[in-house]
């Protein structure tokens, strides 16, 4: 217990005794994450911005007129079987008569002009309403419409698909940011470690000599990392907090277009608990990497 | 006890820094290993804390041969080694009292102890008085005697001494070495590497002497007795 607390205690002292080093890294560490966490809430408040159009969605896929009762059955059992579809329900071309007549009956009286059913049979497919809309489900809908026994479909998905599209953007451009943000804090927290080593060996030489083990060297450095991770996404976490209700507050003229799709009381825990994690990993990482290129048995 | 059999260690092809060493050194006996700057004492030393690896031949320690001791376990065969160098390698950001304890503290021993056994080996350089000191605020001779104390603080079986009065006057290396020979009355293995004569003849104890890196003078134990 006291060797734990030793190293512990090792690991503070250095960030304590390398002030400026550790707190120019701490900054840029939480800056990193901050970005990070920006782009994740962004992803996470537009995916649920789409899944409010596209709950309970239904797809009609209207049919050719030579389909054989084998094929229908193949189509409607093939499309039963997958996951993301709730309900499939046929309708021959006399049931769309009848909706028809049902819906409209000022109208009925057109049907009479046909010698045959005007209308095409079809097939409603109803989507789970736990699904959001995503691409899963609009690649489904594509590959059914492509099969040659369908003549067309009917499915108003526009808005869903743009806004999935910028979801999708801002997905790419967050993680494609990040990952630049995050090796730099890999390279950043790898060089305060390596300074560290440099500053500190005189006093692992003679730690060596007088026995000391392989771990209790190394341990206050790892720990140096994970400290400087860990607080630096606390912080991160803090100024997300606070971007996000001063937002709505300073930035009114943005806000106006963004209010509608992003939920700026809805702040998920699951973000504060990803930022955490990942700057210490991150920390847990870089010093890792940098003992063992620096620190040589 | 120390035993090197056959032990060479190389550094450039052709060119040994120790050659064919046969060497005992008893448990609580107090030796000095002597020889001309660049002879091999240093190198001697270091083989036996395994800061270096031979090029050849055995080295046992307490029966163990210290070749087969693997990188991890290195630790086990320190702590029961002192190490005493000639430039103290002492931590500038801690006390006197902080320097001393550190071989407990990497040990894991509880506080009381360390305070206990601290409290012994700094009386023992009768060095309480500077307990709270940084290195740098005393004395060459004091900084040394921290050196010691904690080369013994945790009761090691021997002690290794590389030019420790290298840095020092005549008068406090005479103080220096009667603090080693009441460490040897106490049952512990001194080996101290020195190249003063004046001191070596003043103590009288066995000599091991080395020249470009074979051993040229050295009395058992028994034949000087």
């Amino acid at each position: 217990m006291s060797l734990l607390k030793n190293t512990f205690n090792n690991a503070v002292t250095n960030i304590i005794r390398n002030k400026l080093i550790n707190i120019l890294s701490f900054g840029i560490i939480a800056f990193t994450l901050l970005i990070f966490g920006i782009f994740n809430y962004l992803t996470y408040s537009l995916d649920g911005f789409v899944g409010q159009f596209s709950r309970n969605v239904e797809a009609i896929f209207y049919l050719k007129d030579n389909v054989s009762q084998d094929e229908l059955n193949l189509l409607i059992n093939k499309i039963q079987e997958n996951l993301l579809v709730e309900d499939v329900v046929f309708k021959s071309k006399s049931q769309a008569e009848t909706g028809f007549a049902r819906q409209f009956p000022e109208l009925k009286y057109i049907l009479t002009e046909f010698k045959e059913a005007p209308f095409p049979a079809s097939i409603e497919v109803k989507f789970k309403t736990t699904n959001n809309i995503n691409t899963k489900t609009l690649s489904l809908i594509e590959d059914i419409e492509k099969l040659n026994i369908i003549e067309s479909k009917q499915v108003n998905l526009d808005w869903a698909k743009k806004i999935l599209s910028i979801k999708q953007f801002i997905s790419v451009l967050g993680y494609f940011l990040s990952f630049i943000l995050i090796f730099v804090s890999c390279f950043i927290i790898f060089n305060v470690i390596k300074l560290n080593i440099f500053y500190r060996r005189e006093e692992i030489i003679i730690f060596r000599l007088v026995g000391a083990q392989d771990w209790y060297i190394r341990f206050p450095f790892i720990i140096e990392g994970a400290l400087l991770g860990f607080l630096g996404s606390l912080m991160a976490g803090i100024l997300l907090f606070g971007v996000l209700k001063l937002f709505p507050r300073y930035a009114t003229f943005m806000f106006d277009i963004v209010k509608g799709m992003i939920d700026f009381n809805d702040i998920p825990m699951g973000i504060f608990t990803q930022l955490v994690f990942l700057g210490t990993g991150i920390g847990l990482f870089s010093s890792y990497l940098s003992l063992k290129q620096f620190l040589k048995n | 006890m120390i035993e090197f059999y056959h032990v060479y260690k190389q550094y450039v092809k052709n060119q040994f820094a120790l050659a064919d060493i046969n060497l005992i050194i008893e448990k609580g006996e107090f030796a000095f290993l002597t020889g001309a700057s660049g002879a091999g004492k240093s190198t001697l030393l270091k083989l036996m804390f395994k800061e270096e690896l031979p090029s050849k031949g055995q080295i046992l320690i307490d029966s163990e041969n210290i070749n087969l001791i693997p990188p991890k376990k290195i630790y086990k065969l320190r702590r029961n080694i002192g190490i005493v160098f000639q430039n103290f390698k002492l931590l500038e950001n801690r006390t006197v009292f902080e320097n001393v304890a550190i071989p407990l503290q990497i040990r894991g021993e509880r506080k009381s102890h360390i305070d206990r056994r601290v409290e012994e080996a700094l009386s023992l350089v009768d060095l309480t008085h500077r307990k709270h000191y940084i290195p740098s605020h005393i004395s060459g001779g004091e900084q040394q005697r921290v050196a010691i104390a904690r080369a013994i603080v945790g009761n090691p079986r021997m002690i290794l001494a590389d030019e420790p009065t290298g840095n020092l006057d005549t008068e406090l290396s005479i103080e220096i070495f009667k603090i080693f020979e009441r460490i040897n009355a106490g049952g512990i293995t001194v080996l101290i590497a020195t190249h003063d004569d004046h001191l070596m003849n003043l103590f009288q104890k066995r000599i091991i002497k080395l020249d470009k890196g074979r051993l040229v003078h050295y009395v058992k134990r028994g034949d000087m007795l």
